[in-house]
């Protein structure tokens, strides 16, 4: 469980780092940007794995194309109800079957080998504001799952995620540039996709703390989002403040 | 029984708000240079006597506001790198983010005295009342030492410039940014030549920059640069003009069982150095100092950890931004000791063929004129004697990121924030035998 916590701390200081950078004097650092990007998406990987990894029950099917947090185009989750401890071959294969064509093989790669690890699962309502919060931090949940693995797998989603994964771009989609006016662009100093990454963030958040938010785009039951909701609620207020930081912007 | 022995030369920078940024010997030690984030450039120089005084103060780069991409230019000085002396003048060339300037350093003690159409204080005269004329003749005056800027060459880094580095041949150098590297001839400003591009077409793709370069001490086709990923290439500018196909790589492969969310992070390599011979290549991430063979790629000869129980300490570390430091390293004239910096004013030595090293602090409270450096040692656990210290009371803001050594002699130079440290072994100070660490505590 610590290690989620902790995953998502990084993630809010990473993010308030590269938020700190536009404003810093000399201009945007790419060497470090570069890498708190890197830790970014370590974390994250690590976060959402388990929540990928997680067995849980949800009526709910929720496909999900991509793990790139920054497409805009919200995708759905994989279902929870597919995710057993029993079925994770299956389950793999399901996660080829679904939109095969526009999965990354690596999050393939990142769930399969993890739920081999499992050797039991832990339910309980803690476990279930984490997920629900890796929920809504994806941006399109909408079930909070209600299990997840227990924390050794912490180590085999990182073995696996970390080491297996290939390069997570910051991906920009058009639509989700939100405010770049002050980016520079063209040749010089190309460092809009990490501006786009902090709006993406930022709406993601907000959206994450704001009672009336959106669900996101379109295309959602809402069955559970309102108890998703106050659960990540419940879950962030006891987190680093960074992420009410970012959420300001 | 000897210990280390050290004489001790101390020098606050000139505004004490403004940190040093950057240390450089000359090629003969005779002239030490040091940069700060102020911009100035200070140039001690070493007296009869072994200290070294200052020699010249100089504003080398001012803040610029490039108001196209409203973007501020830092005045910090990134990089110093002396040319080679061949008369009684000095050549330097300082860089900030964006451009680089070769300075002349000169000295005038003598003035003309004497014009027929100027007074002393250089009012024009009335001419109706100059009645006969004289020769303007040479007199002595105090020693003057002047800075002038020769070459400035800028507007050819889109990013920041991390590195210069000038070439054997004394005609051209290299300087770097985060995914470029530019050929310069010394006397052309205006154009330069691109020598290494990393940048992709589509930024997003970007997954490595580079962090330091440096051309070969002798072999001027050669030059080394290292990324952000841990990587290190040697370059040939003979095979192609465009060198982003590296001759050789040099890597070592992590061990996947300590893995960590700053894994990448730590394995950024935050400085290049090639040894005097030119054989191998000393380089530094952030917990390590690893000393590779130029015949070897994959993996270094030697590797020494420079503070590994932070280790367990990296999320804080990340936290309060000390993650990213960027400590440097040196080679000693004989290429027997390699130096590096760490926290807590703490810089270390290794001595090569020994494997003994040393953990020194460059602090006003511990040094005092002509004292001798005590061994200072980090415990995890109890401390065991009283120079110990917790790697819980380490003073993280308290860092040695620059450090240098003098090109044939066992003189050292330290930087702790805005202080200047001077070391020279007493015992040995030409530096024949190698520095003496006797009775060390190998940490």
């Amino acid at each position: 469980m610590e290690y989620k916590v902790e995953a998502h701390r990084i993630m809010s200081i990473s993010l308030g780092k590269i938020y700190n950078s536009r404003v810093q004097r000399g201009g945007i650092k790419l060497h470090k940007n570069l890498l708190v990007s890197l830790v970014l998406r370590s974390a994250r990987q690590v976060y959402l794995s388990d929540y990928y990894a997680g067995v849980c029950l949800n009526a709910q099917h929720i496909e999900a194309k991509e793990w790139e947090l920054m497409d805009a185009d919200r995708e759905k989750l994989i279902p929870a109800s597919e995710r057993h401890v029993g079925a994770e071959d299956g389950r793999a294969s399901r996660l080829q079957e679904k939109d095969g064509d526009s999965l990354d093989p690596s999050d393939v790669a990142v769930t399969s080998p993890v739920s081999p690890a499992i050797s039991e699962t832990q339910c309980g309502s803690s476990d279930c504001e984490t997920d629900a919060d890796a929920a809504v931090t994806e941006g399109d949940s909408r079930q909070p799952p209600k299990d997840h693995a227990c924390s050794h797998r912490k180590r085999s989603a990182e073995e696996t995620g970390v080491s297996e994964t290939p390069v997570k771009r910051t991906k920009v989609t058009p639509n989700a540039i939100v405010a770049n006016n002050e980016i520079e662009e063209g040749e010089e100093m190309d460092t809009s996709n990490v501006s786009n990454l902090i709006t993406i963030f930022g709406s993601g958040f907000s959206g994450l703390l704001s009672k009336d938010s959106a669900k996101s785009e379109s295309e959602t039951d809402d069955s559970d989002s309102g108890s998703g909701q106050i659960c990540c609620e419940q879950m962030l207020k006891n987190l680093n403040p960074w992420t009410t930081a970012i959420v300001a912007f | 029984s000897r210990d280390f022995a050290v004489g001790f030369n101390f020098h606050s920078h000139p505004n004490s708000a403004d940190v040093i940024s950057t240390v450089e010997f000359s090629q003969s030690g005779e002239f030490l240079a040091t940069g700060d984030k102020g911009g100035r450039v200070v140039i001690f120089q070493r007296e009869p006597q072994g200290e070294y005084n200052v020699y010249s103060t100089f504003q080398s780069h001012d803040p610029e506001f490039d108001y196209l991409k409203s973007l501020e230019i830092e005045e910090k000085i990134n990089k110093i790198r002396w040319l080679p002396q061949l008369h009684s003048a000095l050549f330097l060339l300082t860089t900030n983010d964006k451009t680089i300037k070769l300075w002349k350093v000169s000295e005038r003690d003598k003035q003309p005295e004497g014009y027929n159409l100027k007074d002393e204080e250089g009012r024009v005269k009335d001419i109706s009342k100059i009645t006969s004329l004289q020769v303007p003749v040479l007199r002595p005056m105090d020693l003057l030492v002047e800075a002038s800027p020769r070459r400035v060459f800028s507007n050819a880094h889109a990013y920041h410039i991390n590195s210069i580095s000038i070439n054997s041949d004394c005609e051209t150098y290299l300087s770097a940014d985060d995914l470029r590297i530019n050929l310069w001839n010394l006397s052309i400003t205006d154009r330069s030549f691109n020598i290494v591009d990393l940048k992709p077409d589509n930024m997003e793709d970007l997954t490595e920059v580079i962090t330091v370069a440096e051309f070969h001490p002798h072999h001027c086709h050669l030059l080394a640069f290292s990324s952000s990923t841990g990587t290190t290439r040697l370059c040939d500018m003979r095979s192609r003009a465009l060198c982003d196909q590296h001759a050789k790589l040099f890597e070592e492969a992590v061990d996947p069982a300590s893995r960590s969310f700053f894994s990448e992070l730590i394995s950024s390599v935050s400085d290049v150095k090639f040894s005097h011979s030119g054989r191998y290549l000393l380089t530094r991430d952030y917990l390590s100092a690893k000393v590779w063979d130029l015949n070897m790629e994959k993996k270094p000869v030697e590797t020494y950890q420079v503070h590994d129980y932070l280790r367990s300490k990296l999320c804080t570390l990340y936290e309060s931004d000390c993650i990213f430091d960027k400590f440097e390293c040196a080679w000693n004239g004989t290429d027997s000791v390699i130096m590096t910096g760490a926290y807590n004013n703490f810089f270390r030595m290794f001595d090569r063929a020994s494997r003994r090293d040393v953990t020194l602090e460059a602090s006003r409270e511990v040094c005092k004129r002509r004292a001798v450096l005590r061994p200072r040692r980090v415990c995890i656990g109890r401390k065991r004697r009283e120079s110990d210290i917790c790697v819980d009371s380490l003073d993280f803001r308290k860092k040695v990121l620059h450090t240098a050594w003098h090109p044939t002699d066992n003189i050292i130079a330290i930087a702790a924030r805005n202080n200047l440290y001077i070391f020279q072994d007493r015992h040995s100070p030409s530096g024949h035998h190698g520095m003496n660490v006797n009775e060390l505590d190998i940490f």
